[in-house]
C-alpha cells in the first residue's frame, strides 16, 4: 500500500523537516536580520554620524563579517527562497473564486516573497561589495550615509526600494502569523485573531522603520555627511594606530576643525 | 435569468418571483474521464423553493438543451438531500458547495441571469458533474480515521469522555467528506491517474495509490486525525496518525490560506484542527528526535 522509502527522493522523505526548517529560517535568522537591518538603517534619521557609528560596530567584526554574513544571512535566505519557490510552484492561488482575507494574505505572501527575492538580489548587487564587478557595490562602509544617499538619489530607485522593503516587511509580518499556526503556537480562532493584530503591529512598526530609513537617506546632505564620516574615519584610524588616509605626512590638526581629506574640491556648504 | 414569460399568470400573484419563469442553467459537461469538457445551456421552468438538485432533475426529465437538441441527461451525484451525506458537492456559480442546500432563489439573488454548474476541479471527472473522490477517502485511510476496536475478544466498556471533550469533538465528527475544503484549498491540486493500455488493474491501483500518498492529505483528514487522537481509545494509535501527518504530503503542505474553514458547509473549525495537529506534530517531531 505504501510506497517504499527507496522510491522517494531525499526531499520527499524529509519534506516535514525541510518545510519546518523553511518556516523557522524565515524568523531566525532571516526575519531577525531584517529587523536589525531596518532599525540600523533608520538610525540615519538621527544623522549620518549615528548611522556611521552603527555601521562601524557591524564592521568591527573585521574578517569574521564575511563568514557571519554567509552563515546567518545569505545561506539561510537562499534556502528559504529555494524552498519557497518549490512551495509556490506546488500551489494554485484561487483568490478570484474565494476572495477571503486569509486567501488574499496567502496570495500576497507568495507575491511579496517573490518581489522581496528579486529586490534583495538587486539590492545586494547595487550596494554590497560583491556587486562591484557588476557595476554595483556602491556602499562604502567608511562613508555609510553619503554613499547610500548617492546610490538612492534617483527617485525611481527610492520608489523601487520602498516597494521592495514593504514587500519584505509584509512577508515577515504575515509569515510570523502563519508560523504561529504551523508550529501550533496559536490554535483557536480567537488566538489567531489576536496574533493577527500582533503581526499587523509588527508590520506597521517595521514598515515605518524601513520607510523612515529611506526618507532619512534622501534627507542626507552628502557633503556634510562626508565631512562627518571623514572625521570619524580619522579618529578610528588614530585609535587603531593606523596611518591617516592623507599619508604619513599629514597630521590631524589638534584644535582646528577637521578638514575633509578625501573631498578637497567640494564646496564647503557656503 | 428569470424571464417573465407571462407576467399576468394569476397563479402566484403575491410572489414576484413566482410567475411562470425560466431558470437558465449553464453546465460544464464531460462525456467520460479524460475527454474534453464543453458548456451546454439548459432552461427549466421556475418553481418556488427549488434547489440545484431539483433543477438537475428537471434537466434530466427534459433531456433537451436550451436550443431544443436532444441530449443525454446531465449526470450528478446526490443522496440524502439534506446536507449530511456529502455526495452532491459541485461548483455552483464558481464556488464549491452542496447542490442540495444551494437554493435557486438565493443563487439568482447573488448572480441574476443564470446558474453555472461545474464539476469539482480537484478530482477527476467521471461524467458531467460526477467526480471520483477516491483520494479523499484514501487520505482518511492514511491517517487511520477510526477508533481501532476490531478484534477477536471483548474489549469491555470504553473509557468515559467528559462533556467538555464531547463538546470539543462533536463539531469535528460532523464532517461528511464532501470535499469542499479540498476544492477551495490552493495547496490541494488535482491528481488524475490514467490507466495505461499495458497496465493491469492492480498495477494501476498501486500506481494511483502511490501518487495519492505523495499528495497533500487535506484539511478533512487532518481534522479527523485530531478528532481520533483526542478520543481516549483512538489515542492508542496517536503516533501512527502523527507519522502519517508528518510524512510526505502531510500537514506541512498547509499554506494557511484558511479557505477550508470559510467554505466548510458544516462550519467545522478546520483551522483549529490544523493548528492543533501542527502543535502535536511539533512536539512529536522533537520527541522523536531525542527519544530514538
Amino acid at each position: 500500500m505504501n510506497v517504499s522509502d527507496s522510491d522517494q527522493s531525499f526531499f520527499t522523505r524529509h519534506q516535514f523537516l525541510i518545510y519546518r526548517l523553511f518556516s523557522l529560517s524565515g524568523l531566525i535568522p532571516v526575519g531577525a536580520f531584517l529587523v536589525v537591518h531596518l532599525v540600523t538603517n533608520a538610525s540615519v534619521l538621527a544623522g549620518p554620524g549615528s548611522f556611521q557609528a552603527r555601521v562601524d560596530l557591524i564592521h568591527s567584526l573585521g574578517p569574521l563579517l564575511v563568514p557571519i554574513e554567509w552563515a546567518f544571512i545569505f545561506l539561510p535566505m537562499l534556502f528559504h527562497a529555494a524552498v519557497g519557490f518549490v512551495i509556490i510552484a506546488g500551489g494554485l492561488p484561487n483568490v478570484g473564486s474565494y476572495p477571503y482575507v486569509g486567501n488574499v494574505r496567502y496570495t500576497l505572501q507568495r507575491a511579496t516573497g517573490m518581489i522581496a527575492f528579486a529586490f534583495i538580489i538587486w539590492h545586494v548587487i547595487q550596494l554590497h561589495w560583491m556587486g562591484a564587478p557588476l557595476g554595483g557595490g556602491k556602499f562604502d562602509p567608511h562613508h555609510a550615509s553619503s554613499s547610500t544617499a548617492v546610490a538612492l538619489q534617483p527617485i525611481g530607485v527610492t520608489a523601487l526600494y520602498a516597494i521592495g522593503v514593504l514587500s519584505a516587511v509584509f512577508h515577515l509580518a504575515n509569515g510570523l502569523w502563519t508560523l504561529g499556526i504551523t508550529w501550533g503556537l496559536w490554535t483557536s480562532p480567537a488566538a489567531m485573531r489576536r496574533a493577527s493584530w500582533v503581526s499587523v503591529a509588527v508590520g506597521i512598526l517595521l514598515g515605518g522603520a524601513g520607510l523612515g530609513a529611506l526618507a532619512g537617506m534622501r534627507r542626507v546632505d552628502v557633503e556634510q555627511a562626508r565631512v562627518i564620516e571623514n572625521r570619524m574615519d580619522e579618529v578610528k584610524r588614530m585609535l587603531e594606530g593606523r596611518e591617516p588616509v592623507g599619508g604619513p605626512a599629514v597630521r590631524v590638526p589638534e584644535a582646528a576643525p577637521a578638514v575633509p581629506v578625501s573631498a578637497p574640491n567640494s564646496s564647503e556648504g557656503s | 435569468m428569470i424571464q417573465a414569460v407571462s407576467p399576468s399568470d394569476a397563479e402566484h400573484d403575491s410572489e414576484p418571483h413566482a410567475a411562470a419563469k425560466t431558470v437558465h442553467v449553464r453546465v460544464l459537461r464531460q462525456d467520460a474521464p479524460g475527454q474534453e469538457s464543453y458548456w451546454e445551456r439548459h432552461a427549466v421552468p421556475y418553481e418556488p423553493n427549488m434547489n440545484v438538485i431539483s433543477v438537475l432533475q428537471k434537466i434530466a426529465e427534459r433531456s433537451r438543451a436550451e436550443d431544443g437538441r436532444q441530449v443525454a441527461p446531465v449526470a450528478w451525484d446526490c443522496s440524502c438531500l439534506e446536507e449530511v451525506c456529502g455526495s452532491c458537492t459541485m461548483l455552483v456559480n464558481g464556488r464549491t458547495r452542496m447542490a442540495c442546500s444551494a437554493l435557486v432563489d438565493r443563487l439568482l439573488e447573488e448572480s441574476p441571469g443564470e446558474i453555472e454548474l461545474r464539476p469539482m476541479s480537484k478530482f477527476p471527472v467521471v461524467r458531467d458533474l460526477k467526480v471520483d473522490r477516491s483520494r479523499l477517502f484514501h487520505a482518511l485511510e492514511r491517517v487511520k480515521a477510526w477508533v481501532p476496536v476490531d478484534g477477536s475478544y471483548d474489549h469491555g466498556a470504553g473509557p468515559r469522555i467528559s462533556p467538555e471533550e464531547q463538546e470539543d469533538a462533536y463539531p469535528l465528527s460532523t464532517c461528511m467528506s464532501c470535499g469542499c475544503c479540498l476544492e477551495a484549498c490552493p495547496q490541494y491540486t488535482k491528481i488524475e491517474a490514467v490507466r495505461r493500455d499495458d497496465e493491469s488493474e492492480a498495477d494501476f491501483e498501486q500506481r494511483r495509490t502511490a501518487a495519492f500518498d505523495r499528495g497533500f492529505i487535506g484539511a478533512h483528514a487532518i481534522s479527523q486525525a485530531v478528532l481520533f487522537n483526542g478520543h481516549p481509545t483512538g489515542r492508542m494509535i496517536a503516533d501512527e496518525r502523527l507519522a502519517s501527518l508528518t510524512a510526505a504530503g502531510g500537514i506541512q503542505q498547509c499554506g494557511n490560506a484558511q479557505n477550508c474553514v470559510a467554505v466548510c458547509p458544516k462550519h467545522i473549525p478546520l483551522t483549529r484542527s490544523i493548528a492543533r495537529a501542527g502543535r502535536a506534530a511539533t512536539v512529536w517531531a522533537i520527541k522523536k528526535l531525542f527519544d530514538r
